[in-house]
């Protein structure tokens, strides 16, 4: 039985991406890339800036309105609801919202850059 | 409530059955081990892994990451913290989760275009620089290390509280089932192995507290004091320290060694961000369970928490509520998925730092990778032993803290900014661990309850120290941005091409 350690390539990267970069060396190339880099860096910024404030809000609504996080539904406090349960689909949301767009932009990039 | 313990042939602390604890830490073990070598049959060379990494349907990676990330902490900790702490705990859960959105904003894709399969080969690439690899590699280590010591503090207590036996036995129980299947080269198809684990820790979780939780609403009965009242007179944390904690969390998760290796078994950066979603949603029904733990036992179990043993709390909850054989059964069941979680977090670290510690230390050779193994789980096996355990969410918390100000700035710097220099990672890096690895020793010394906020909980300050001096010193250093920079961050940031079979 023959057994190899599995390492990344340390040197030279793989032809396919050695032929993705190359082909982005001149300077219009480059102009591309670093607007897909700027785009993307502000997508992410844009979500988890959000993601953050909506996660800020939830324990201020609790303390401003008095009684909230007691009141009861189906017999569980609204703040553990909230802050035990609420949170996850805000979580998943803004990770949807954000893949979905980080692959419009690799596909806008594409567009542009593709027909060097 | 459950018959006198002392019925049973031996006296465990908690009065869970022995026999049948023993017997469910054992066929975890096993299944583990099974899983492991039947998987060494399939991929058995490096090109057969790379074949099989492009086949490993996104579910499946998905499973296996959640379950390589649940660990000690998620599965007995955070129910414990919130049966003590209540609302404020449930930031933990919160952070754990949301710790990953950020690797899915920040990280994911670029790491996996990166073609990097370890941290620092990663930072290597990056900065073309050695001095860096090394650094990273040492910082990587400790990480790996300091992670796997509450894994093993989870197991002892495990062993101690449901089977009677003395800690240690849990702890060095853990250490051989990994060298084990580690060394053996059973691990190969970690994959497989994780990907179960992640749903025998969501079935163990899962279905005890379903079952209390239809026992308590069919019987009608009465909660024993209101999820507002502190079972304990400890003070609650203040505002500083969630916010610290937080920050931790958010951050710290996105450096932790065995995440990222898990990201290359994917094809391509989008489906590393598909993948990652997945994830997002398995983590996220996972904690809506140690959550309903913590609030059951603080509605119909407070006494749990004045024990002294708070983490014990998931153990315990089945025995103390639901009792007799159903309660024995319940219990098995906890024990088996707290297994699968001390043995899942650990042999992926081990796996990540033996992979490291083989090619920088012992010059790489499968020999050199079984040393490395054994080496990267004996040495916190000797933490463990010199340190007591409390609250194993907040140890796990310190170790995000640490992960945040060393790994995190250097992975989101180097990603994101062109201008990072190799002085830069290195200046950043060795500054934020020593900001935080001396507040976690300072902390360890002086007793968790003596020490102001701001040492025990650290990452609001070191965190943006490590940023601050990692870029003021890349600045200064200007004329050191490697040559290949431009180069290395179009491969990051560009869509792979697709493939003319794709279309």
């Amino acid at each position: 039985m023959t057994r190899v350690r599995v390492t990344a390539p340390t040197t030279a990267a793989r032809p396919a991406q050695e032929t993705r970069e190359a082909a982005q060396e001149s300077d219009v190339g480059q102009v591309f890339v670093r607007s897909l880099i700027r785009s993307q860096l502000r997508l992410a910024l844009v979500v988890a800036g959000g993601f953050l404030l909506i996660l800020g809000a939830f324990p201020l609504l609790l303390a401003m309105v008095p009684g909230l996080a007691e009141t009861r539904i189906a017999g569980i406090p609204f703040g553990w609801l909230l802050l035990g349960g609420g949170i996850y689909p805000v979580i998943g949301l803004s990770a949807w919202l954000y893949t979905r767009t980080a692959a419009r932009n690799e596909a806008r990039y594409r567009d542009l850059a593709g027909d060097q | 409530m459950r018959p006198a313990t002392a019925t049973w042939p031996v006296t465990s602390e908690g009065g869970v059955n022995p026999g049948i604890a023993i017997a469910a830490v054992a066929v975890v073990s096993v299944a583990t081990a099974v899983i492991g070598f039947y998987g060494l049959r399939i991929s058995r060379t490096t090109g057969d892994f790379y074949v099989a990494s492009r086949t490993v349907r996104p579910w499946w990676n998905a499973s296996a990451i959640g379950g390589e990330y649940l660990s000690a902490a998620s599965f007995l900790g955070v129910a414990g913290l919130i049966l003590l702490s209540g609302t404020d705990a449930l930031w933990f859960p919160v952070g754990y989760t949301a710790g990953y959105l950020m690797l899915l904003l920040f990280v994911a894709a670029p790491l996996r275009r990166s073609g990097a399969y370890t941290i620092p080969d990663f930072t290597e690439a990056r900065l073309d620089s050695r001095a860096v690899r090394k650094v990273t590699s040492l910082v990587v280590v400790l990480v790996g290390w300091l992670y796997i010591v509450p894994q093993l503090h989870g197991a002892a207590l495990t062993i101690r509280i449901t089977t009677g036996l003395p800690s240690w036995a849990g702890s060095v129980a853990v250490v051989i089932v990994v060298c084990l299947t580690v060394a053996a080269g059973g691990m190969r198809s970690i994959t497989f192995v994780q990907a179960f684990q992640y749903w025998l820790k969501l079935t163990a979780l899962a279905v005890p507290i379903l079952f209390i939780i239809f026992m308590l609403a069919g019987n009608g009965t009465p909660e024993l004091s209101p999820p507002a009242a502190n079972p304990t007179n400890a003070p609650p944390a203040g505002l500083y320290q969630n916010m610290s904690l937080l920050v931790a969390l958010l951050f710290g998760t996105l450096g932790l060694p065995h995440v990222l290796v898990r990201f290359y078994t994917n094809p391509d950066g989008q489906s590393a961000r598909r993948t990652t979603l997945i994830v997002l949603g398995l983590l996220s029904v996972f904690y809506l369970f140690p959550t309903a733990y913590g609030l059951v036992g603080r509605m119909f179990a407070p006494g749990l928490a004045r024990a002294g043993q708070a983490d014990a709390m998931v153990l315990l909850l089945p025995g103390e509520l639901v009792g007799g054989t159903a309660g024995d059964l319940l219990s098995a069941l906890v024990v088996a998925g707290a297994f699968a979680a001390f043995l899942s977090t650990t042999s992926g670290l081990v796996v990540s730092l033996a992979g490291v510690i083989s090619q920088d230390v012992l010059g790489g050779g499968v020999g050199g990778f079984r040393l490395a193994a054994v080496i990267s789980a004996v040495v916190p096996l000797g933490f463990a032993f010199m340190t007591d355990s409390f609250a194993l969410a907040g140890s796990v918390g310190l170790v995000f803290a640490f992960t945040a100000s060393t790994v995190c700035p250097v992975l989101l710097l180097g990603i994101w900014w062109r201008g990072l220099t190799d002085a830069g990672a290195i200046t950043g890096m060795v500054t934020g661990g020593l900001l935080c690895g001396g507040a976690m020793i300072i902390g360890a010394m002086a007793g968790a309850a003596s020490i102001p906020a701001w040492l025990a909980q650290p990452a609001a300050w070191t965190v943006p120290t490590a940023f601050a001096v990692m870029v003021l010193v890349s600045r200064a250093t200007a004329g050191r941005v490697p040559k290949t920079m431009a180069r290395v961050m179009t491969r990051l940031h560009t869509p792979e091409r697709p493939l003319a079979t794709e279309r």
